[in-house]
């Protein structure tokens, strides 16, 4: 199961599928007096032939194995989350070390005095797109 | 002539200004640097750096996003000499650059580059200066269909050169299309996917896409490789001697020409211009036997063409309101964002804006060559930083990126969302490069097609009976039966090695 070549279809189709239903749920309209769902049904219809049309090729071609690291990606994802958390309900220089130290996880090595120097440097950033461009940045 | 002359000169007027000058500098500076880091290209680049400009007024912003992206250009191909890491943009740069750096080279190859880049610009400005204007004019007699076939031909053309695969490249921008269905629908007041969630309304942010994309799916990419580049540490001698410089000049001006030429071109742009450049100038240089194995006329042409076409593509976007390839796309994006709607109306309404920005080009142009020649030294410093300190850093460049936009967190949340999907297309081998040009592009191309077959009262003929969109319709046909063709081919083909 693990093909490259099939996922892409089915992803697209997946794609597809969630627009084209979506677009039902608004007015389709005519061809000369199109509704806001005409256009994305027409779209997802196309992508959703073009997605099936790859998944039933890739069963007559040599399966391409899918390299994927469920880690890293789960990691940069969580600390972005992270960031956006803790400046939403604390600051957004705890968001900007707690972005530093979860990251950095997911990088060769690991060094709590490094990763401090790097926030303190961030944050010292941050102190200059705030006051020198303005930035809205709810830093404290 | 003299009305291109005395274009320049009101450009220049506009561009000169302290406060522009400033804006240039300062674009071209961060740009190249940026540029510089590894696994951010121009596209990253100038998401990255977009928020920097929201506090300035638009004319300095505009010259400050060409100077990012231009710098950002040049700053690739300086790490794909002396670190041969390959961008999407710069990949011919890592052939004879790189060999020249193993060959201890290195400056010779980067002063060839700068001063191509300089007179590939230069050569560029001419073209753009002349040509667009007279482009624009055409450009107001283009219809809603003439629109609707030209965004369609750009798609093909985009997504046959950034990919190589036509039918990965137009799934790209259909599922690009789909995703800027998501808002308010303008014509009926309908939001559409938004999920009840308000600050979907008016839509997916830009900058939220580009950086999840690029940004945040390049990141993890990297990090998923897991090497440790050696940083550079060479020493570098800049200057040529005159036998050498003198190769550098026939290729250059080659490779300007070229690269003005497939700049316009849709689908066209930087990519295309330097592979193009490279071939010829392994046909016709007097010195192409050496080309391959660090030569000069490898760099020069290549680099000339490089920086042309960064410039030239700008013909299409601001005479007919199209971007032509996914990085002009952005800059669309980035010029509606501060008010500015490209096309024909735009040289009329805004001549300031319009010719101070060419004008700036020229200025960014000479800034680059004090930049990167002189100082090209201190700026590889940066190599020396290892990539773990970079990236929690780029990570916080694209939080505060998005949050800057609106002031909100949720975009952040988004951002998110569009890495992840990023990391999976590119773990799917999707390049999304053409996803931006049909986000960017897909609201224009429903209102286009939308409104073509209202005036046309439903009849699908009027697409192909227009002269302009009937010639681009007929290219994009037979562009695409001929991709089909081969798509079947190879089903046959694998049919006839493995039976199912």
């Amino acid at each position: 199961m693990n093909d490259r070549n099939l996922l892409k279809g089915l992803f697209l189709a997946a794609v597809a599928v969630i627009f084209g239903l979506g677009a039902f749920r608004y007015d389709i309209g005519r061809v000369e007096r199109a509704g806001p769902g005409f256009f994305p049904l027409m779209v997802s219809s196309l992508l959703l032939l073009l997605g099936l049309g790859m998944a039933v090729r890739s069963r007559f071609m040599k399966p391409q194995a899918m390299y994927f690291n469920v880690k890293n990606i789960a990691i940069i994802l969580g600390s972005l989350a992270g960031f956006a958390a803790f400046s939403h309900y604390v600051n957004m220089i705890s968001g900007i070390v707690f972005l530093v130290f979860a990251s950095t996880l997911a990088g060769t090595s690991y060094s709590i005095r490094r990763n401090a120097i790097i926030s303190a440097v961030l944050v010292a950033i941050a102190f200059v797109f705030q006051r020198g461009l303005g930035l809205q940045l709810p830093l404290y | 002539m003299m009305e291109i002359i005395h274009n320049l000169a009101f450009g220049f007027g506009h561009a000169l200004t302290l406060h522009n000058l400033m804006f240039c500098a300062i674009g071209c500076v961060v740009g190249t640097f940026v540029g510089l880091l590894p696994g951010l290209g121009p596209l990253a680049t100038i998401s990255l750096l977009l928020p920097l400009t929201f506090s300035i007024d638009t004319g300095g912003a505009l010259i400050m996003l060409a100077g990012i992206y231009y710098g950002a250009q040049y700053g690739d191909s300086v790490s794909a000499i002396t670190m041969k890491i390959p961008h999407a943009s710069s990949i011919v740069a890592c052939i004879d650059g790189y060999q020249m750096t193993l060959k201890g080279k290195t400056g010779l190859a980067l002063f060839t580059a700068g001063v191509s880049s300089f007179i590939g610009g230069t050569v560029a400005i001419v073209v753009l200066a002349a040509l667009a204007p007279a482009l624009g004019e055409v450009a107001l007699k283009f219809g809603p269909a003439d629109y609707t076939a030209l965004m369609l031909f750009g798609f093909v053309c985009v997504s046959f050169v950034t990919t190589g695969s036509l039918l990965d490249g137009l799934a790209m921008c259909m599922v690009g299309v789909l995703l800027g269905q998501i808002g308010t629908d303008v014509n009926s007041g309908v939001a559409r996917y938004t999920l009840g969630l308000p600050f979907l309304m008016d839509g997916v942010g830009l900058v939220s896409v580009a950086l999840g994309c690029f940004g945040i799916a390049e990141i993890t990419k990297n990090l998923d490789n897991r090497e440790e580049r050696t940083p550079f540490s060479g020493k570098i001698k800049l200057m040529p001697t005159w036998p050498e410089f003198k190769r550098i000049i026939p290729s250059a001006l080659r490779g300007s020409v070229v690269g003005s030429f497939l700049g316009i071109l849709p689908g066209g742009g930087p990519v295309i211009a330097q592979f193009a450049a490279y071939a010829i100038d392994r046909k016709v240089s007097k010195y192409r036997h050496e080309i391959g194995t660090g030569a000069i006329e490898g760099v020069a042409g290549q680099a000339a063409a490089d920086e042309a076409a960064a410039r030239t593509s700008f013909i299409p976007l601001m005479s007919i309101g199209i971007p032509e390839n996914a990085v002009m796309a952005l800059m669309m994006g980035a010029f509606i964002i501060k008010g500015i709607q490209p096309g024909p109306n735009m040289i009329a309404a805004h001549p300031d804006l319009f010719w101070g920005l060419v004008a700036s080009m020229w200025i960014g142009n000479c800034f680059l060559l004090i930049l990167n020649v002189p100082m090209v030294r201190y700026l590889l410093s940066i190599f020396k930083i290892p990539y773990v300190v970079l990236f929690p850093a780029i990570l916080f460049f694209c939080c505060v990126g998005t949050y800057s936009v609106n002031n909100s967190l949720e975009d952040v949340f988004v951002t998110a969302a569009f890495g992840l999907m990023g990391y999976v297309m590119l773990r799917l081998s999707l390049d999304p490069a053409p996803l931006m040009l049909g986000f960017i592009l897909g609201p224009m191309l429903e209102e286009n097609f939308r409104r073509s077959l209202l005036l046309s009262r439903g009849s699908f003929t009027v697409f192909v009976t227009r002269p302009i969109s009937g010639t681009l319709i007929a290219l994009i046909a037979i562009f695409v039966l001929w991709q089909m063709s081969v798509f079947v081919r190879d089903v046959r083909k694998a049919r006839q090695v493995a039976p199912a």
